[in-house]
């Protein structure tokens, strides 16, 4: 199911570019709108070529830009420089690590329940490969299957595959619906009926969690029976209730109505579908792939081999979507093909609305979850159009991310300073300048990584040793009180420090991450990333339940805390030795963005408003907190980013007779800010440099004192 | 302010239009008008034993019955209350003590049945309820320059809709350093309150440029971070200056320090503390694990209600310590006890609750509750009505749909005289 190929979407991806084909743009849409709505102010203006290379970097790969990158960019023609960044930043890797948080917040992925962590994974792959979104909702919908083997079906176990739950998620993940209400009374704001609600869930009815007493493996599959009954228990006696069919409560274009986005997307199928014939060796299309399982099934099946002997088969392996354990549920590919038709406005209206309150800071229709009669669209002709140019492309993600990043509603400006809040609002509702935005918890932590050259060394080696010492316990031979030599110990690990390390380990760890993390007490600002390759590996070596969702470190960590010795054993005799240890504590950081997520309760991004996941409806928190600047300001990510390291470049400036701060000052504010300093800032950091005790450690006050402001971590 | 972010509760209605009305303090005024009259709590520390503590090892002995297991009852300081001879210490504490035998649980896993103690509600597939911790920050005033919900030992039910703002204030350790309190290893005093003043300099340049409520708010949030790394209050973490026979008498254990550590922390204005602890599932080896619970536990929670007595401070502070289960009343083959929900107790003191009581009854094996069955949300109920707060106000979540603080529980009135 993942090795979905996409083809032909690099045609639809630079159509959609410049939307020649209608001639007509998101921009002119949305002024003619404006116009009718009788909005007489005008445009705030373009940021300037840096602000929008670090918008667009924070935005679309989730950090600012290095100064490799600034150069680069400036180094394009002035016309074309935009586009060509945005090019680049979709064809980065760092894209759909980004990508995957938001669909991560939108689905609710958490990578330690069953099958999360492949289908974070999944997700992530599904982003790089421009999946079409129509045909990766419609999936995670319809997919039974085992937990990690068919990574979709971590959507459908993160609510436990109960029928209500998933009423109201599909509805308000996909549709952007706020049903859940009519679980319990008929909807208080909006058309939706008890009714409705059971309708809807009776799509589920027949499904199950499934798990095995053996493998403990999890799964799902469909049963005979639904569960779903109407009236509901407490409308009804028991002896009244029936067995619901389910319906769809939402509208849809009628059939015999033709649009031009939908023509549009029927013949870019149709073209697809050429291609894909005229390819040689051509993958094979995911109906081909169910249909072609099914035969396999059938036949195995013809021939007696039972279930389990046809799982174990490798021939089966990939295509298990279909096996007769899990067998298909046709009501949701009922559920799904009426979710994701093009037919269903919702689907791609919702959607566009959240990618573009992300990027723009304000959708359409807010919230982006409430999607009903009497809270209609600001501005519902750009919404449409914005929706229908998404279809027509074939749903491609990739393009719909650049059409709105070339739109000039992202290239605006904010507010400026001095207009009161009223009219502010009037300005950011007519998308005639943009709302301020903070940067995500995981940007806001691989922005100071870049900017403070953690990714990599950058100090020498030897340059950080530290000398510390410790307490470990020491076994006792019986009866003789002689301590037992260290090579012995480490062997039958009784020697133990007190965080629970055998020096052996500890030894091996010196030059780790987690080690240069200082051990527990930083241990809330580690970023451990995750292979999402092994994740999705189908082999059955590789389990991909819940302890693939921790790293190897975390597990080896896990480990050792399991053998911390609380007590000592009975019968053995220890002593406690102080011993000296030098370490390397040579900082280096890594992506937060490929974490198990959500991270754990505490952590820097869950600090800075990563959420949990665990409820509909849960917003990103984008408030400042004490909380989040003592860890700013104490913690350890923003120290070591501020101190100078030799190897980075600034330190040549820093060092000599003659330090070049000017220089130095400059290079800080193009690293930090994106931006040159003004004079004023620079007379400012120079004072800072030179009223400190030295100058690597007045440039260091400085570079902590940008990564602590307002200005590094709002989007400009 | 509290964390509040929905609607101003009674308190703060009254508070924020004056403090004091003819020199009578509110709390005194509600209590003259009758409405707060047993609103003495303002502060708890809440003692978390996960696992599903037994309650015929501890509270409720069974005294000559084939389910009493291996301990002998022992009298106490109230006459006619027994409890387990795994605290003999606190024994003579008693009086100052409540304990409720009745509490008739429905949920057998530990994690619905801990969800439930802890927030009242039963878990649902999507939305996420508050901890009473949460609850009571939500509700009450910050008087501390300390986080108002801090939790000891392990992390505390999150606050749900209630938002970030009620979340607990993790201490890993009692008595280890949180490296987040101070400036980075290398950074003194000197140097780290010059970077402040800089960065704030900074951040008022920006502000010039931009304007947004936002970025006052960053700059309010560091303001009370900094007033909180330079807050005396700080102290109230610290436990290496105290004297090695106050730790001895706590029991120099991490219960013990979590103990003094939130004795200490009320003391400084803080309004819930909860003290975590494991190792309550004890399907095998039921009595070894009881005892050894017992040597951990008496000592500190003994010191705890004897010292927060002797200063008057418990009064106004609620000790509970609860479970999300019992223990079975049959001893298992391993000499264990498994998960038992239908009934099972709890013990409180202070904040207004009448010492040397007994509330309810289990029948006499200890199998069900006999007088006054107690509904789990009961003791969420009383905990707020010791606080003065409204345990039926609604509260609204991110979906709009209206929430009680506490899911249909009423206040064990008898509680409290």
């Amino acid at each position: 199911m993942n090795r979905i190929v996409v083809i032909g979407l690099a045609v639809a991806g630079m159509m959609f570019a410049n939307n020649s084909l209608i001639g007509e743009t998101i921009d002119n849409v949305l002024k003619t709108e404006n116009t009718q709505l009788g909005v007489s102010r005008s445009s705030v203006g373009f940021v300037d070529d840096m602000a929008f290379i670090r918008r667009a970097s924070v935005d679309l790969i989730g950090r600012i830009p290095d100064l490799v990158e600034v150069h680069e960019f400036q180094s394009w023609p002035v016309a074309t420089r935009r586009e060509q960044l945005l090019d680049k930043l979709i064809a980065h890797p760092r894209f759909a690590d980004r990508w995957t948080v938001f669909f991560a917040d939108l689905l609710r992925l958490r990578s330690a329940a069953d099958g999360g962590a492949a289908l974070v994974a999944h997700v992530h792959r599904a982003i790089s490969e421009d999946q079409p979104y129509n045909e990766l909702a419609s999936a995670l919908i319809s997919t039974n299957g085992k937990a990690g083997r068919s990574p979709e079906v971590g959507f459908l176990l993160g609510d436990n595959a109960e029928p209500m739950a998933m009423a109201s998620v599909t509805s308000q993940v996909f549709l952007g619906v706020r049903i859940s209400c009519a679980q319990c009374h008929n909807h208080p704001f909006d058309v939706w009926t008890r009714r409705d609600f059971y309708a809807m869930a009776a799509y589920f009815g027949k499904t199950r969690r499934f798990q095995s007493n053996f493998t403990r493996v999890v799964y799902t599959s469909e049963t005979d029976q639904t569960s779903i009954k109407w009236p509901p228990e407490d409308e009804a006696e028991t002896s009244e209730r029936r067995f619901l069919k389910p319906s769809f409560p939402f509208p849809l274009i009628a059939a015999d109505e033709h649009p031009e986005f939908i023509t549009r997307y029927e013949s870019l199928l149709a073209a697809k579908a050429a291609q894909l014939a005229q390819a040689e060796n051509a993958a094979p299309s995911l109906n081909d792939l169910l249909s072609d399982a099914d035969d396999k099934v059938k036949a195995a099946t013809s021939k007696g081999v039972d279930a389990g002997v046809a799982e174990a088969a490798a021939e089966i392996s990939k295509i298990d979507v279909t096996g007769s354990l899990y067998r298909r549920s046709e009501y949701r590919e009922q559920l799904a093909a009426h979710i994701t038709s093009p037919r269903n406005r919702l689907f791609a209206e919702s959607f566009v609305n959240r990618v573009w309150k992300k990027m723009v800071g304000r959708g359409f229709v807010e919230p982006v979850d409430d999607f009903r009669g009497d809270n209609p669209a600001s501005h519902p002709e750009t919404l449409a159009f914005l929706a229908d140019e998404f279809v027509a492309h074939g749903y491609s993600f990739k393009s719909l991310v650049k059409m709105i990043a070339l739109s000039d509603v992202y290239q605006q400006k904010q507010a400026p300073y001095g207009v009161d809040t009223i009219e502010q609002e009037a300005l950011e509702v007519a998308f005639l300048a943009n709302p301020m935005r903070r940067m995500i918890s995981e940007s806001l932590y691989d922005s100071i990584v870049t900017a403070g050259h953690l990714f990599g060394v950058k100090h020498s080696p030897g340059q950080n040793e530290r000398v510390y010492q410790e307490q470990i316990r020491v076994l006792l031979k019986d009866g003789e009180g002689k301590a037992v030599g260290l090579g012995d110990a480490v062997a039958t690990a009784d020697v133990q420090n007190l965080a629970g390390e055998t020096p052996a380990k500890a030894m091996e760890n010196q030059n780790s991450q987690m080690k240069n993390n200082s051990g527990g007490a930083y241990r809330l600002e580690e970023a451990i990333e995750l292979d999402f390759d092994a994740l999705l590996m189908q082999d059955d070596e590789v389990s991909l339940d819940k302890m693939v969702a921790k790293s190897a470190e975390e597990l080896e960590a896990e480990r050792m805390a399991m053998q911390r010795p609380t007590k000592a054993r009975p019968g053995m005799k220890y002593q406690t030795k102080t011993v000296t240890r030098t370490v390397d504590d040579n900082p280096r950081f890594s992506s937060s963005l490929r974490m198990a997520t959500p991270a754990r309760e505490g952590h820097f991004v869950r600090v800075f408003g990563q959420p949990s996941r665990a409820d509909l409806g849960e917003k990103r928190d984008d408030t400042p907190t004490m909380r989040q600047s003592l860890m700013m300001l104490n913690g350890r990510l923003t120290h070591e980013a501020s101190r100078v390291g030799d190897l980075e470049p600034v330190h040549t400036l820093l060092v000599g007779a003659k330090p070049q701060l000017v220089k130095a000052i400059t290079l800080a504010y193009h690293e930090i800010y994106t931006r040159n300093p003004t004079a004023a800032e620079i007379q400012a950091g120079q004072q800072i440099i030179t009223e400190a005790a030295n100058v690597k450690a007045g440039f260091a006050d400085l570079r902590w004192i940008m990564l602590n402001s307002n200005e590094f971590r709002f989007i400009p | 302010m509290a964390c509040r972010e929905y609607r101003l509760s009674r308190r703060t209605m009254i508070g924020a239009t004056s403090a004091s009305i003819l020199g009578f303090s509110i709390r005194d005024l509600l209590a003259f008008s009758g409405q707060d009259h047993s609103a003495k709590a303002e502060h708890v520390i809440l003692f978390w034993n996960g696992g599903g503590m037994s309650h015929l090892d501890t509270w409720d002995p069974k005294p000559g019955r084939p389910t009493q297991g291996e301990f002998n009852p022992i009298s106490t300081s109230v006459p006619g209350m027994q409890i387990s001879e795994i605290f003999p210490k606190l024994s003579k504490q008693m009086h100052h003590a409540a304990l409720v035998r009745s509490i008739a649980g429905t949920q057998g896993a530990h994690g619905r049945a801990t969800y439930n103690v802890q927030t009242s509600y039963l878990p649902s597939t999507n939305l996420r309820h508050p901890g009473v911790g949460s609850v009571v920050v939500h509700e009450l005033d910050n008087n501390s320059d300390l986080p108002p919900y801090i939790t000891i030992s392990g992390q505390a039910r999150r606050a749900g809709y209630l938002g970030q703002r009620c979340e607990a204030y993790y201490v890993a350790a009692p008595g280890e350093k949180d490296p987040y309190l101070a400036f980075p290893q290398g950074i003194g005093q000197v140097r780290g309150d010059r970077r402040l003043e800089e960065l704030a300099k900074m951040n008022k340049r920006f502000a010039v440029k931009k304007e947004d409520a936002r970025l006052t708010s960053t700059q309010t949030s560091i303001d009370d971070a900094v007033r909180l790394m330079r807050s005396p209050a700080l102290e109230a973490f610290e436990l290496d200056k105290i004297d090695a026979k106050t730790l001895a008498r706590y029991g120099d254990t991490n219960f013990g320090r979590g103990a003094l550590m939130a004795k200490r922390l009320v003391e400084k204005g803080v309004r819930f503390v909860q003290i975590n602890r494991g190792g309550f599932d004890t399907h095998s080896n039921n009595f070894t694990a009881m005892a050894n619970h017992g040597e951990v536990m008496d000592p500190a929670l003994a010191s705890l209600i004897e010292d927060l007595s002797e200063t008057g401070m418990l009064e106004k502070t609620m000790v509970i310590m609860l479970s999300e289960f019992g223990r079975t009343p049959r001893i298992n083959d391993n000499a264990g006890r498994d998960h038992w929900a239908p009934v099972f107790s709890g013990f409180m003191a202070g904040g207004g609750i009448k010492g040397g009581q007994v509330i309810g009854s289990s029948d006499e094996d200890g199998f069900m509750p006999k007088d006054r069955p107690v509904q789990v949300a009961d003791i969420n109920a009383s905990m707020c009505h010791a606080l003065g707060i409204d345990h039926e106000k609604e509260v609204m979540t991110p979906l709009l749909r209206p929430m009680k603080l506490v899911d249909n529980g009423s206040p064990i009135m008898e509680l409290f005289s």
